[in-house]
């Protein structure tokens, strides 16, 4: 009785077992373009462009670049990149090895430019920050300016009425 | 004037100091197991031929030579010879430097005296441009031919991704426009290059052996230095070699843990231990399948590989890929080993051990393997000292060494192994050799699961001192790996230098060579267990006819398994 | 030049289903290339598809590159691709380090041409720098079922399963949602997180913080949360099988409680963020 162990596929499916790396995945839902996955990427797979007229970061990953070695996973603050189970990325663009993800930057209130820093990323922090010793007025003044106009108001307590608000009150809504 | 370590200094730094007195500079002591002598670069080759010699029972050989371009440091470059002292109990390495100024870059040449650092010689040449004088045979070793000449890779104002060389090419050199022109071999190129091993013969009989390789130079030691950081210099040694990856990562590691006193704890280095071992495994796997191809054993190919696979999927299930683990970070690893997954290993290593030792009753008792491989490609034990040869290769030849034991790390000091030695150098013994390790290894792997302690798999660290440098080694399926590392400032590796054994081994192979015939020549290079792709092309040159021809890999390993049906 | 076999065969007027392949290595580390000797092997099998390996490209139709294209191969790479037949010369890049350069993209010891700049989308490298590629297989190394999918591609067995991927951001609320309510401190999560990576590592990290949380959040809704904590942690140890798992558990129980003191009173103590 012959026993035949060669495997079916490609014509049977077949799956990596749960614990492979597989080809990393972004998920859009969650990141918030901190580019932490970019700084420990050993061959820049990841790469980060920032567009401050338009007010977009953009996140860009290539998988054909990616050496599977988990590191984005391990840094990821918010679990956005994961590496899945995936091993089929065989194909005849590069183009389709490509993964986009485009966030907008966060709107100076006082003087309108775009900062460097994604809207996400400054929520993240207010979850983060200790609600204990910050109050919720001082933090929703300020938190909205770029670096420079921080600077600026930073000895005057007054709100002019010219801030435009494009965020409205966020502050008290997260923290409650 | 002398710095004086007078506490715990071993005997042999004593008798230095003694013998050359005035002419060392300083002498430091790196680590527990690591010396630093500093001299004049006129007497750097007295002071390493005193070393070499200085006591024929012991085993001495050459560990790595290191240049290093430390100009912005301290203004000069620098040479080193570490030497690494086997004794039972108390091995060290003993480094030997001197110092050269920048425009007197020259020193008396030690490969002289010892033929095995023949090549470090002449990469210090063509990487940093330091001249060895009276150098018997300065070619070019590692970068491609038409590399132009001032151009040194490695000096720190040389940017790293700057390549002076144009589109490397090669031209046909005709002698006659009339003679028809046969391709001969897969690459079809001019019939001067680029062949790996160019052997000269007399009829059948092998009188000389020439060696070009280096065809993966990737730079690898220049990205270290500048574009990547502690941590991520981790993958990059990882991908040194896809065979024997992971003990170049284990090494790099360790040399950083030694400079920045990190403790790795218990648990981790169980893991790395086990992981080590798991790759020994697959690569005397291999190895043992290419070498029964080559004899003609093809169905021993296919055995040894299937049994190999077990242990693939093993890895597979532990680390997440089945070669290039990428399980190692400064200070630990990176996956634990839970229950289920050392269930897996128990399971796996039995089934393993069953298959494998009836492929060795059946591979042992079959007379054609015996008889080819006996008493060819012979290297007797005073050539094997002379030239460092490493590994089951230096076993197979009487050398009692082991870095394993000689110098423990991870958790060798806290399991039982023994080390095969066989006395006769020939092609048998080092098989044996390979043989006989693969069930010490699966020894030591039930061992490591029976007594696995629990706690963290990683240490924290938060500062690792600039400009300090040290050694990490281990040992690779191939023998001994050793890692120099010198931190720098911002996160980034100074220097970083990787001696693969491969490297002292293959330095031997012209003295195996010599004296047999063409067929048995692929069954002895690759006793060496060398990287795979090393033997792609072969020229013979016969010195009587001055005819030459040169055959692609397969119609040079068809020669030895021909010769095998011949005999048998 | 064809990118499939489809069309070399139609032009032809025949089908080709079987390919002869020319292994060519470019300087790799040979991790590929074990596993390209380890498709021919019982358990893979290529040959079952039609695939044979070749000793010369004079009899290939198609090469198998590994390696990231160093200096001294480059020639030698031209060289095979110009000896195969001029019809159907296909390129198959096997490898990360084929596909883009890998971690070695931008070394001195490698052939790149000029001009671009390094940061481009798709990023540059690899041997589509001097030869034109049909086939990318991305992998360090790849699966042998990996290879197999790349090569059935080329046979047209199977279709893409990758493709580009774009996402535009469009307002605040898609992330919003994402973040849920509890009682957790967002900074206790992280601190405790990194504890949790330093014990069971970061593939399981995730899977045994969530289980915790959970239980804490139960924990936390009774009147002496600490005592109702410890029984909850050992009610579900009792039914936990590995033993990592319930001493990881252990650990965080106690270290959530220190945390969580500290956090109250305003102390200095030591974060893992």
């Amino acid at each position: 009785m012959v026993r035949v162990i060669t495997v079916k596929y490609p014509l049977k499916e077949a799956k990596a077992p749960e614990e492979y790396r597989g080809i990393p995945y972004i998920d859009p839902q969650r990141c918030i373009g901190c580019g932490a996955c970019r700084n420990a990427c050993p061959p820049n797979a990841i790469t980060r462009e920032i567009d401050l007229e338009k007010g977009i970061k953009r996140i860009v990953l290539d998988v054909g670049r990616c050496i599977r070695c988990g590191r984005c996973e391990e840094v990821c603050p918010s679990g956005a990149i994961k590496l899945t189970n995936v091993f089929e990325a065989a194909s005849r663009q590069r183009e389709n090895h490509v993964e986009i993800v485009e966030l907008k930057l966060l709107r100076c209130s006082r003087c309108g430019k775009y900062t460097e820093f994604t809207e996400r990323q400054v929520m993240l922090a207010l979850e983060i920050l200790p609600r204990e010793v910050l109050e919720v007025e001082a933090l929703d003044k300020r938190i909205w300016l770029c670096r420079d106009c921080r600077r600026e108001t930073a000895l005057s307590d007054a709100v002019d009425k010219e801030w435009k608000w494009y965020y409205g009150k966020l502050v008290k809504s997260i923290w409650e | 004037m002398v710095s004086l370590e007078t506490e715990h200094e071993n005997d042999y730094i004593k008798r230095i100091k003694e013998q050359f007195k005035d002419k060392i500079i300083g002498i430091r002591k790196l680590y527990d197991d690591q010396w630093l002598i500093i001299t004049e670069k006129d007497y750097l080759r007295d002071v390493v031929r005193y070393l070499a010699d200085i006591n024929s029972s012991t085993e001495i050989h050459i560990a790595t030579m290191v240049g290093s371009d430390e100009r912005p440091i301290r203004g000069k470059m620098s040479v080193t010879f570490w030497m690494n002292v086997i004794e039972s109990g108390s091995s060290s390495f003993v480094g030997i430097r001197a110092y050269l100024d920048e425009d007197d870059l020259e020193y008396e040449s030690i490969a002289q005296d010892l033929p095995g650092a023949d090549w470090y010689e002449r990469e210090i040449h063509e990487m940093l441009g330091i001249t060895p004088r009276n150098h018997p045979n300065l070619k070019r070793l590692i970068l491609p031919d038409d590399w132009p000449e001032g151009a040194y890779p490695l000096r720190k104002d040389f940017n790293y991704s700057e390549s002076p060389a144009k589109f490397p090419g090669y031209s046909f050199t005709y002698k006659d426009s009339s003679c028809a022109i046969v391709p001969l071999g897969p690459y079809h190129i001019s019939l001067d290059e680029p062949a790996h091993f160019r052997l000269y013969v007399k009829g059948e009989e092998i009188i000389g052996c020439d060696y070009k390789g280096f065809y993966s130079h990737r730079g690898i030691e220049k990205l270290a230095e500048s574009r990547l950081t502690y941590e991520q210099v981790n993958f990059i040694a990882e991908r040194i070699c896809g065979i024997c990856g992971y003990t170049h990562s284990t090494a790099y590691c360790q040399a950083m843990e030694r400079i920045a006193g990190i403790e790795v704890p218990e648990r981790a280095e169980y893991i790395r231990t086990l992981l080590l071992e798991i790759e020994r495994i697959h690569s005397h796997l291999l190895w043992l399948g290419i070498a029964s191809h080559l004899v003609g054993l093809e169905s021993g190919f296919m055995d040894a590989w299937r049994i190999r696979e077990r242990i693939m999927w093993l890895a597979e299930r532990l680390t997440g890929n089945r070669k290039t683990y990428g399980m190692n970070l400064i200070g630990g690893v990176r996956r634990d080993l839970l229950d289920y997954r050392k269930d897996l290993v128990m399971k796996t290593i039995e089934k393993v051990k069953e298959e494998y030792t009836q492929f060795v009753e059946k591979l042992k008792s079959n007379r054609s393997f015996i008889r080819r491989c006996e008493d060819i490609g012979v290297l007797p034990y005073d050539k094997a000292r002379a030239y460092g040869v490493l590994g089951p290769t230096g076993r197979g030849s009487g050398r009692k060494i082991d870095t394993r034991k000689d110098h423990p790390y991870a958790s060798y000091k806290d399991v039982d192994f023994n080390i095969p030695l066989y006395k006769d150098g020939d092609v048998l013994s080092r098989a044996l050799v390979r043989i006989e390790e693969v069930l010490e290894s699966i020894w030591i792997i039930e061992q490591l699961i029976d007594s696995m302690p629990g706690g963290d798999i990683i240490a924290e660290y938060t500062e690792i001192p600039q400009f300090s440098e040290g050694l990490g080694y281990t040992e690779a399926p191939r023998g001994e790996n050793v890692h120099y590392v010198m931190t720098g400032e911002k996160n980034v590796v100074y220097r970083f230098r990787v001696r693969a054994p491969t490297y002292a081994n293959l330095q031997a192979v012209p003295k195996m060579l010599s004296g047999y015939t063409i067929a048995d020549a692929p069954l002895i290079i690759a006793s060496i267990d060398p990287c795979y792709s090393c033997t792609e092309r072969v020229t013979i040159i016969d010195v009587k006819s001055g005819k030459r021809r040169t055959l692609s890999e397969d119609e040079f390993n068809m020669l030895s398994i021909k010769a095998s049906r011949r005999r048998s | 030049m064809v990118s499939s076999l489809k069309a070399y065969g139609s032009k032809r007027g025949h089908k080709l289903k079987s390919v002869r392949v020319f292994h060519v290595n470019s300087g790799a580390c040979n991790g590929c290339d074990i596993e390209l000797l380890d498709i021919l092997t019982p358990f893979y099998d290529i040959e079952r598809l039609g695939v044979k390996l070749v000793s010369t490209p004079r009899h290939a139709h198609a090469l198998l590159v590994t390696g990231p294209l160093t200096r001294k191969t480059a020639s030698a790479v031209v060289r095979a691709y110009e000896a195969m037949p001029p019809e159907p010369r296909i390129v198959i890049a096997v490898g990360t380090c084929a596909c883009s350069g890998g971690i070695f993209y931008d070394s001195y010891a490698l052939y790149r041409r000029i001009g671009g700049s390094m940061f481009d989308v798709p990023r540059r490298g690899g041997i589509s720098e001097l030869i034109p590629v049909h086939i990318y297989i991305p992998g360090c190394p790849p699966r042998p079922e990996e290879i197999i999918y790349g090569i059935s591609l080329l046979l047209e067995l199977v279709n893409e399963r990758v493709s580009k991927q774009y996402y535009k951001e469009e307002s605040l609320e898609d992330y919003k949602l994402t973040r849920r309510k509890s009682p957790i401190s967002e900074r206790l999560k992280y601190s405790l997180r990194e504890k949790t990576r330093h014990i069971v590592g970061y593939f399981d990290r995730d899977r045994v913080l969530e289980k915790f949380l959970e239980i804490v959040q139960m924990a936390e809704k009774s009147e002496n949360p600490r005592k109702r904590l410890s029984e909850l942690i050992d009610e579900y140890c009792a039914k936990e099988e590995d033993s990592r798992v319930r001493e990881c558990l252990k650990i965080l129980e106690r270290d959530y409680w220190r945390l969580k003191n500290a956090l109250l009173s305003r102390e200095e103590v030591i974060y893992w963020i």
